[in-house]
């Protein structure tokens, strides 16, 4: 059953984007009882593949973006460290605003469409990222940090060679955490019409279970195959974690 | 191995103040470390002994007065590059986790832009002169035991050839008995390599171990006594001082003797098949100290104590009734031949050269002796002589 509210709301401010299911003749079409369709399935595969696209660009732009800002904020925390606790909490406060309400927020400064789902997703990926860059540079050890300088190490030396290195594995952590959530909120920026597998999922699907649960499906495997990726980036960029004691 | 050599460290009224703290944690301290040699700077906790140590790499910035390397004040170079030019070695080790035992030997040399195959052939020499076998090379450090691991803590200190080393409690973490194994293996080194070494350590036996000189200091960083191990311990300047090397102190001399600085007695021999009426004989004269004989083979190599059991035989047994308890080594520490002895609950122990040939006996009594002898309390003793190299 679609939620009428919902659909109301989303009428009101996105007008006609949701993509209008085609009225079918397949038998299992017209029994809404049926949990799976296949003959539709089949028939319909191929409209699932633009939104899939627009999904996969929303969510590596928004990492991409979310990541870069960051980790630039990490690092200035990491040299200023009066500035953590406020960046902590400015990052949280993003992190706590319900991703509807943010979307109605920004809709009259930057509009329907793709650059307000943008701003969005890569804000949510904030503190999670950040959160998790200043926990890899809190667990490297001290008596490491204190071997590279009295060695002659300089302090930008001590970052990039030791520091960084050490960290990825809690920044890689941190990228998949953010990786899955975003794939996940980016079903709702159908509703600022930016698109995405969300199309597939809303409006006239509502009380259709076949095309929620294929969309569903590949949000599924997308979510699995960026963390299998992240993780082994990470094996390939820590080969020392796997040498275990002898 | 090609080394540069080593250099002086001198100290000039080096204060450290640090911010809040009412007094200085190292107030005016002056102090010259002869180029080649080790200081060990010893005292209790907050007496400012890593605080001077690390006025030497910048590590802790010096408020006011001066330390010289060599002729040249630390203040003249840049931190970073003053730091390359002097070995650091900490408790904690340290070591790059994500970076391969050769990698972390050839860390400095990097940074001080050598050549790769140039890097690479230092790590290796330096895995050979720490007695690790070459493979471990390629292993990480997390796979090396904690002993291993400050051996390679060692070698990266020494990799870019230092002028001075600084030894922050080095062996501090290690289980007591690797911790011997490594002073001992870093002492030979060194009488290989000559660096001037400034190692701090709370631990005064390890103090009297490892120094050629033992700066002792009280809160403040101020030295209450610079001196060799032997004089600190027979002629220890002030109360401090002697409450610090303290009480046992006659005892600790034992660390600076060897078995042969010390008159052993003669032990009756007995052979195998040997009258017993002779051995008895031996035994009655009146400067044996011995009670029981020492069964030896031909070459004087001892091969049991003959009980009175044994001597009511026609002849000396081939099997003596007793067995040989610890043998003790001419060139063996004094301290670790009387623990040998009360470990084995025994009175005597024969002392062998090296081709273990007999040559007398050392027991419990002729310790105690020397303990209670003054020579053992205030005169220099002619002996004296670190038992190490």
């Amino acid at each position: 059953m679609a939620n009428p509210a919902l659909l109301a709301a989303a009428g009101e401010v996105g007008g006609d984007f949701f993509k209008e299911r085609s009225s079918g003749t397949l038998p299992c079409q017209a029994n809404e009882t049926h949990l799976f369709c296949f003959d539709w399935a089949k028939e319909n595969i191929d409209r699932y593949g633009t939104p899939t696209m627009q999904h996969l660009e929303l969510v590596l732009f928004s990492v991409a973006i979310g990541f870069v800002i960051a980790f630039a904020l990490a690092l200035i925390a990491h040299r200023t460290r009066w500035l953590q606790p406020p960046l902590l909490a400015a990052t949280g406060i993003l992190y706590t605003i319900p991703s509807i309400a943010f979307f109605f927020l920004l809709l009259p400064v930057t509009g329907f469409g793709r650059d307000t789902a943008i701003i969005v997703l890569s804000a949510y990926t904030l503190q999670i990222i950040y959160r998790n860059t200043m926990l890899g540079f809190d667990n490297v050890p001290d008596s490491v940090k204190d071997a590279a300088r009295g060695m002659g190490l300089t302090n930008r030396q001590i970052l990039w060679k030791v520091e960084l290195p050490l960290a990825t594995p809690e920044i890689i952590a941190g990228l998949r955490v953010a990786t899955a959530s975003t794939i996940a909120i980016t079903t709702l920026v159908v509703l600022i019409s930016a698109g995405g597998l969300g199309t597939e999922m809303y409006g006239s699907n509502f009380n259709f279970p076949t095309a929620i649960l294929i969309a569903v499906a590949i949000i599924a495997l997308m979510v699995l195959a960026f963390d299998l990726l992240l993780l082994g980036t990470q094996r390939l960029l820590t080969p020392w974690r796997k040498a275990r004691p002898r | 191995m090609n080394e540069q050599g080593a250099s002086s460290v001198r100290y000039e009224e080096a204060t450290k103040h640090y911010r809040g703290a009412s007094e200085p944690a190292v107030d005016h301290l002056s102090l010259e470390v002869p180029a080649g040699e080790i200081c060990v700077l010893v005292g209790p906790s907050g007496c400012g002994k890593t605080t001077a140590m690390r006025m030497v790499n910048r590590t802790v910035e010096i408020s006011e007065g001066d330390v010289l390397v060599g002729e040249r004040s630390v203040r003249d170079l840049e931190p970073a590059q003053l730091r390359r030019e002097i070995g650091y070695v900490i408790q904690q080790i340290g070591l790059f986790p994500h970076r391969t035992i050769s990698q972390n030997i050839g860390a400095v040399p990097q940074l001080l832009g050598w050549e790769k195959d140039r890097v690479r052939a230092r790590s290796a020499e330096l895995l050979e002169l720490i007695g690790l076998d070459p493979e471990l090379g390629d292993r990480y450090p997390a796979q090396l035991s904690g002993g291993q691991q400050q051996r390679v803590g060692v070698a990266r200190a020494l990799a870019a050839d230092p002028l001075v080393m600084l030894m922050d409690e080095p062996f501090g973490a290690i289980d007591p008995i690797n911790r011997e194994r490594l002073q001992n293996e870093f002492l030979r080194l060194q009488a290989e390599i000559q660096k001037t070494v400034l190692f701090v350590t709370h631990d005064i036996d390890e103090a009297i171990k490892m120094g050629d000189r033992i700066a002792v200091m009280r809160e403040g960083g101020r030295v209450e006594q610079y001196a060799t191990p032997a004089e600190l311990l027979m002629a220890p300047e002030n109360e401090f001082v002697e409450d610090f090397v303290g009480a046992d102190r006659a005892l600790k001399r034992l660390a600076l003797m060897r078995v042969s600085d010390i008159d052993l007695w003669e032990a009756p021999l007995a052979h195998v098949g040997q009258a017993t009426a002779e051995v008895r004989a031996k035994l009655e004269a009146p400067d044996v100290e011995v009670p029981f004989p020492l069964l030896v083979d031909s070459e004087r190599r001892p091969l049991g104590w003959l009980s009175e059991r044994d001597l009511n035989a026609e002849v000396v047994p081939g099997r003596p009734d007793s067995p040989l308890g610890p043998v003790l080594e001419l060139d063996d520490v004094m301290r670790d031949a009387l623990a040998d002895l009360l470990q084995h609950e025994t009175q005597y122990a024969p002392v062998v050269d090296h081709r273990r040939r007999i040559v007398g006996v050392l027991s419990v009594e002729i310790i105690s002796e020397f303990l209670a002898s003054p020579e053992a309390r205030n005169d220099e003793h002619p002996a004296v002589e670190r038992p190490h190299g």
